[in-house]
């Protein structure tokens, strides 16, 4: 099932617009950006992503606290989270998914399939 | 002349320790002595067993160091290990190196240990593994804008591009997979060769490793039309390894056999067991290394050869430090000419 409507949490202006090209290429109609986790947090309401992609180094509230965050919160706890970070080791995939992540999906990553790739995570999880 | 001897050991900042065949101490030198905190003229002759009960309360794994220091008739082996010590509030590394003891003669009469304090050594290696943590994800962030960018302008989503545009554009793109498969490898090099990988072991059949990894590299093979065979015996025993790293050993020597194979020739997989070991050989039919290259194939960023093969340099380095992190050994049999066999071999049984 093709994705709707997604939020992306990422700090660098240039990924923002490789990760939004990428999903507009595959036909993702709305796609909210946000700088860092807080403002990740406040939008999530008014976006009702059916996913969210998190960059974890971010300024004010980084991915792992923002996904811990979404996942205590009874509102967003339900809504999948995938990693989308240039931190690649075993220990930063292992805390990622340890938040309550869907997926974790590593930089430098292919725009071309980054859409197939959050919904084959989203398929395997049966919550596409 | 044994008091010349005498002063030499006894001006080394390292520890010496030598135990004859009784397991009693017959040597021990003042710069150990210092460091483990005893008098020295008291342990000359006592059993070294009762060295370890002294040592125990600082050391991390007390039982392991002391059952090495007893002799398990391996007289004639070189061994080496770490041994972590406590001292005050700091945590001390020492790599104990041990060999024959030998009497004028040439007759083995006990073991000698060594102890270098290799702390500094590790706290170094650790700052660089993380340092070069910091510098890889550093590096992925501009590289996805990069890679990100001429993925997109290459599928045509910003607009029709000319036939030079794409050829240029396919270079780039090249470049950007091979420098991040050349982050990756460095990254991974430095955590094996720090001994900051954690080996998930668990028994499995090198049969099914090796049919994973044929399969892995089926299409680098189809592209270079090198076909792929595998020749194992019919029962084979259980070796306890870490199967994706296995996997990554085999494939990185797979796929560098294609790469060094000519069209239409073939690379074999053969396994093989002995008596306590597995063995598994991969052969090519390609040019061969000369003699004097040999000694050149594992090392750092060593690529063999005038032609470029797109490799980071670094594969055979890994995958060495690989074998060796398993206690096995790897080595290479090539002629000019005459193709190349890699061979490694691992223990069967716990490590």
């Amino acid at each position: 099932m093709p994705l709707t409507r997604v939020l992306v949490a990422e700090d660098d202006p240039d990924i923002q617009t490789v990760i939004r090209m990428s999903l507009k290429l595959k036909g993702v109609k709305e796609i909210t950006i946000t700088e860092n986790g807080e403002d990740c947090l406040a939008q999530v309401k008014t976006a009702r992503p059916d996913v969210i992609l998190l960059d974890v180094m971010m300024p004010r509230l980084d991915g792992y606290q923002t996904c811990e965050r979404l996942k205590a919160n009874p509102e967003t706890q339900s809504i999948p989270v995938i990693f989308l970070t240039a931190k690649a080791q075993q220990f930063e995939i292992k805390k990622g998914m340890a938040t309550g992540a869907l997926g974790y999906l590593i930089k430098p990553f292919d725009p071309m399939t980054l859409h197939d790739q959050i919904v084959a995570l989203l398929d395997q999880k049966g919550t596409a | 002349m044994e008091a010349a001897h005498n002063l030499v050991l006894e001006s080394f900042l390292f520890g010496i320790l030598g135990v004859n065949w009784e397991n009693r101490i017959v040597f021990l030198n003042q710069a150990l002595a210092n460091r483990l905190g005893i008098s020295r003229e008291e342990w000359i002759g006592k059993p070294v067993e009762g060295l370890g009960g002294v040592i125990e309360p600082r050391l991390t794994h007390a039982e392991a160091f002391r059952s090495g220091l007893i002799w398990q008739h391996e007289a004639d082996t070189f061994k080496s290990r770490e041994v972590d010590f406590v001292e005050g509030d700091h945590l001390l590394q020492f790599r104990e190196d041990s060999c024959p003891l030998r009497d004028g003669s040439g007759q083995i009469t006990g073991r000698l240990f060594t102890y270098t304090d290799i702390s500094r050594a590790k706290t170094i290696d650790r700052m660089k593994t993380e340092f070069l943590a910091i510098a890889s994800h550093e590096l992925r962030t501009p590289m996805t804008s990069i890679k990100g960018s001429v993925d997109l302008i290459l599928s045509g989503f910003a607009g029709d591009i000319s036939g030079e545009t794409h050829e240029l554009l396919d270079i780039a793109q090249k470049g950007c997979d091979r420098l991040i498969r050349l982050i990756n490898d460095i990254l991974d090099l430095s955590k094996i060769e720090a001994g900051q990988i954690k080996l998930k072991l668990a028994p499995i059949d090198l049969v099914e490793v090796v049919q994973v990894s044929i399969r892995g590299v089926k299409s680098l093979a189809d592209q270079q039309k090198v076909s792929l065979r595998l020749y194992r015996p019919e029962h084979l025993p259980e070796v306890e390894v870490d199967r994706d790293r296995l996997v990554q050993v085999v494939t990185n020597l797979l796929s560098n056999a294609i790469k060094f194979s000519p069209a239409e020739s073939e690379v074999r997989v053969e396994i093989s067991t002995g008596d306590g070991w597995l063995e598994c050989c991969v052969a090519d039919q390609g040019c061969g290394i000369s003699p004097e290259d040999l000694g050149r194939v594992f090392g750092k960023f060593q690529q063999l050869g005038e032609k470029k093969r797109g490799g980071t340099g670094l594969g055979l380095a890994i995958t060495q430090a690989l074998v060796v992190e398993h206690r096995g050994k790897i080595w290479l049999e090539s002629r000019l000419n005459e193709g190349s066999k890699f061979i490694f071999r691992l223990p069967i049984g716990k490590l």
